[in-house]
Parts: C-alpha cells; sequence; structure tokens
C-alpha cells in the first residue's frame, strides 16, 4: 500500500510500504478515507521529537471503513464508518476507566523514553514517534487500530467525512481546553492560535456557555474563519498589544479562562520571541513558551489557563509567580477523546458542531508533500490538508 | 616502537578496566547503602488472585527469578506487583503482565508497515526499542 513517511527533518515522501495486518486479538484494520494533517505533527517534521525514524508512518487524525476485525473485537463490525481517536487507550486500566484516557497505562509498549523524561509514560498515538509506542500513522491506505472497540467510534450518516475526520482529534481537544477551563455561562475567554483545535475550543467554549471568546492569532484569514464560522473576537498578535488588549476588553479584569491551543514552537514579536528562538537553536531550552507565559500574564486573578498546545520538555522562564500569586489553576493534558467523541458526534449529526470548514485543502495522499508544506507555512490559506488515501487504489 | 605501542595498549586497557572495576563498586556501595529496590507496578487486580496456586503462570515465571511481593493498593485500585531488584526483562515482563491481567493481551508494535529505513535506522531502531522497552527503574 501507499504511505506518507517521515524521511528526515523536513522530509515527507509517499512510500510503497507493507499493509498492516492484525497483530493482536483486538485489533482491526482499518481502510482510511481521510486523514488529516495536525498541527502537532509539524513538531516531527522540524525534528523536536528526537525519536523520530526515516520511514516511519505519519498521520494521526483520521476517519475510515473498518476492513478486517481480530478474533476478540466485539462490537466494531467489516464495512462500520469510523472515526478513530488520535489517543490509543485498552480501556480497562484505571485511567482509561476514569476517562483519562491519553493517561493509558497499556498502551505504550516502549515507555522508557517518556519514563525517563517525564517520570511517567502516557498513552500511544499513531504515528506520533517512537517515545509514543512506534504505532504506524493513518496517512496510509489502511491502519492496524488495537483495542478497536474503545478507539473505533462509528460516524452517524449525517455527518459528513470532512466533519467527522477532525471528531478524531481537532473537535474533542478544543472541547477538552474549554472543559478542563471550566467555562460556563457568563464567562470571557481568551483561545491562542486559530488552528483547527483553537477554533473548536473557541466553539466548545460557546456552547458552554460563554458571552465572550477573543481569538488570538496572526494570520489574517485563520482570524477572518474563527470570526466567520465559530463567532469569536479576533486579535491580531503582530498588530495589537495582546496584554493591553485583552485587559481592555474585560473591563481590566483579565479572561477568566485562557485555552493555549499553540504549543512549543509559538511564535511571537520581539525580544523575547528572539530570545525564545535563539536558546531553542542552541538546545538550550526544548520548547518556546511566548504564548503560555501570555496566556498566565492575561488570566484573570483566580482563572483558569488550560493548555492543549503539545510540550516535549522544558519551557524557559516560566512565570511561576504570576501562577502563583494569582491563584491561578493549570490544566493541560493530550487529549481524553474517548471522553467526548460520542457526544460531538451526536452533536454533529445534529447540527450543532459543524468542523467542516477547517479542510480547506482536500488532497490525494501522493500530495503529501505538498499538503504539509502548504500547512506548514500557512500558505494558500491551508487550515488543514486532508488526504484521501481510499480513493488512490 | 611496536613493543611500546602495544604498552600502551594494554595500559590503557588495563586503566579502563580498573576504572570500570571501581566505578562497578562504587555503585554496588551506593545501591547497598540505599538497601533493595523494589519495581512496582500497579494492576487492576484482586490481590488473591495473584497469590497462591492459582496466581497467572507468567507471574509464577517471574517469582521464581526474582522475589516478588504483591500488597492491595491503597483507595481500592486493585494491587500492587512489587519486583525486587528488577532489571530491564524483569521490568519489561512485568508490564507485560499488568497488560495481561487488564486487557487479556500484551500489545505489539512490531511487524508494523514502515517505510525505507536508512542503514544507520535499520541498526538503531532494534537497539532503541529494546532500550526504550526496558523501561525507566
Amino acid at each position: 500500500m501507499k504511505a506518507l513517511c517521515w524521511a528526515g527533518i523536513n522530509e515527507v515522501a509517499v512510500e510503497e510500504v507493507p499493509d498492516p495486518t492484525i497483530l493482536n486479538r483486538q485489533d482491526a484494520i482499518v481502510r482510511v478515507t481521510a486523514s488529516s494533517v495536525c498541527g502537532s505533527d509539524l513538531h516531527l517534521l522540524d525534528g523536536y521529537v528526537p525519536t523520530m525514524m526515516a520511514g516511519d508512518v505519519i498521520g494521526h487524525e483520521f476517519l475510515g471503513e473498518v476492513a478486517e476485525v481480530g478474533p476478540d473485537v466485539r462490537e466494531r463490525r467489516v464495512g462500520e464508518r469510523v472515526t478513530v481517536c488520535s489517543i490509543i487507550g485498552c480501556g480497562r486500566c484505571r485511567y482509561c476507566r476514569s476517562q483519562m484516557w491519553s493517561l493509558c497505562d497499556n498502551t505504550n509498549p516502549d515507555p522508557g523514553f517518556l519514563e525517563a523524561l517525564n517520570g511517567h509514560a502516557t498513552a500511544g498515538i499513531f504515528g506520533y514517534s517512537h517515545a509514543m509506542g512506534g504505532f504506524a500513522g493513518s496517512h496510509a491506505e489502511y491502519v492496524r487500530v488495537p483495542y478497536a472497540d474503545v478507539n473505533a467510534f462509528p460516524v452517524p450518516d449525517a455527518v459528513p467525512d470532512a466533519g467527522a475526520v477532525f471528531a478524531s482529534d481537532a473537535v474533542p481537544t478544543g472541547w477538552m481546553g474549554a472543559d478542563m477551563g471550566g467555562v460556563g455561562p457568563g464567562d470571557v475567554v481568551a483561545v491562542w492560535g486559530c488552528g483547527g483545535v483553537g477554533q473548536m475550543a473557541a466553539k466548545a467554549a460557546y456552547l458552554m456557555g460563554a458571552e465572550r471568546v477573543i481569538a488570538i492569532d496572526r494570520f489574517p484569514e485563520r482570524l477572518a474563519m474563527a470570526a466567520g464560522r465559530v463567532g469569536a473576537e479576533p486579535l491580531n498578535y503582530e498588530e495589537t498589544d495582546v496584554l493591553e488588549a485583552l485587559k481592555e476588553a474585560t473591563g481590566g479584569r483579565g479572561p477568566d479562562v485562557c485555552i493555549e491551543a499553540v504549543g512549543m514552537e509559538s511564535h511571537g514579536t520581539g525580544g523575547q520571541y528572539a530570545y525564545d528562538r535563539v536558546k531553542q537553536a542552541l538546545r538550550l531550552q526544548t520548547d518556546r513558551g511566548l504564548s503560555l507565559r501570555q496566556a498566565i500574564q492575561a488570566c484573570r486573578k483566580g482563572g483558569t489557563v488550560a493548555v492543549l498546545g503539545v510540550f516535549l520538555g522544558f519551557v524557559d522562564k516560566f512565570p511561576m509567580g504570576a501562577l502563583m500569586n494569582k491563584g491561578l489553576t493549570l490544566r493541560s493534558g493530550q487529549q481524553h477523546g474517548h471522553r467526548y467523541i460520542p457526544m460531538i458526534l451526536d452533536r454533529m449529526a445534529k447540527g450543532e458542531i459543524d468542523a467542516s470548514f477547517l479542510l480547506t485543502h482536500p488532497m490525494p495522499l501522493e500530495e503529501g508533500a505538498k499538503g504539509y508544506e502548504l500547512f506548514k507555512h500557512k500558505l494558500d490559506g491551508c487550515v488543514r490538508a486532508v488526504f484521501q488515501p481510499a480513493r488512490t487504489t | 616502537m611496536r613493543l611500546k605501542r602495544d604498552l600502551a595498549v594494554a595500559a590503557l586497557a588495563a586503566g579502563g578496566t580498573a576504572v570500570a572495576v571501581r566505578y562497578g563498586r562504587a555503585r554496588r556501595r551506593r545501591a547497598a547503602r540505599r538497601g533493595a529496590a523494589w519495581y512496582v507496578v500497579t494492576v487492576e487486580a484482586d490481590p488473591a488472585e495473584l497469590s497462591g496456586t492459582g496466581r497467572p503462570d507468567a507471574l509464577a515465571g517471574l517469582s521464581e527469578r526474582h522475589e516478588v511481593r504483591i500488597s492491595a493498593a491503597p483507595g481500592g485500585r486493585g494491587c500492587e506487583i512489587a519486583v525486587r531488584d528488577a532489571d530491564g526483562a524483569a521490568r519489561r515482563r512485568l508490564r507485560e503482565i499488568k497488560q495481561l491481567l487488564e486487557t487479556g493481551e500484551v500489545l505489539r508494535v512490531d511487524d508494523q508497515p514502515e517505510g525505507h529505513r536508512t542503514p544507520v535506522g535499520r541498526v538503531a531502531l532494534p537497539v532503541a526499542r529494546t532500550l526504550m522497552r526496558r523501561g525507566a527503574r
């Protein structure tokens, strides 16, 4: 089959690879009909995740059709249309049973790197390096899905592929940000980053009752999309002082909930950005924390900062004083998608959530390298390139 | 000339060995001061199921080579399986036992689709996988 493989830093290539097979009795093989690029893939491309190897199949946000099931799969059926959570859970460990699926104890068989770095390993993720389990990714015609009964979710007929693919990651991740923030009626919410996750966090905040959502980015087309499709108030950080603007917009209080949807390669302006770039380039810090620092600085006293952006290791100049003295709550995590996906698919079927507008560039898998080029450099208004591998057969 | 070189190599080898031996002794002394280390995992299981003759074969096998302690986890969180002085293989085996008890299978990630590996990657990947699979203490 064809698959899009990581070939080196900023290099991906479509290659002919062996078809996946059932390796465990609870596996399914899914024929991939849509597989999206994700902002977190850019950390792999840019070489910030050290356990990537040339030849690794990437991609983790996908939709498909069940092609084969292992003998111990009870719920899923061949031919079912499913969205698969990017995070792999076992469904039986204490964490999965407590709905903290991304902390699953059993789906990362190679935990040494994360245990040494973080103290503990977290769940496996499709196509996201050997530190995250080394699972082959979804930018391929077929993908193997472990514990298929708990990781693959049937998609209602009323939900088109263009929206359902984002129920795999962008929508539940965004939803989790608003959920962690405890967003409620009357809240003012600020979201850093207007990619797919940030826009879905803004949407979730409104659905939870937020009165105002302020979306922060620097790309006019993304800000316009967040305003036009989600109803957020756009704030361009290249044109405005974010901290001043947020204070002004909230009567001096600051946002009740700040959602960081940018992560370890945060962009910015001024001396702080230059400082972060130099330190990261010299490997004196692994992650750039501009948007995280700003979210903590901006948040109202006693408010909550929810971190959705992916961080790998260490952030320099972390404003612990602001966090402590303002009595903030800091919450974060990879998405516990299984907790939200059935509800999200139900809301999609009812028309309450539409994520299909994020799909700006549908393309065949053969154009994978071009898709990542458009996505990485935000060319041609690209918010999400989505590959359609099954159509290449 | 050749003799001088051989002597130099021998001296270096001897020096290296001496350093390694001293390092090993120091490590053992530090370990002895700390006392024996236990590697522990918490499993969603009843401690009674994991003791006595009815315990799973994999756990019985581990007990033949290592001292194993089973105790109830606080707060009704199943039970704790502790292995004394667990090396990398024992840590991997213990995690596999946890997987088997909780999910009924040991998750495999070998033999998956992969593209072209570089010569370095072909050598490095199995080594990296082996090291990561051992886990950290």
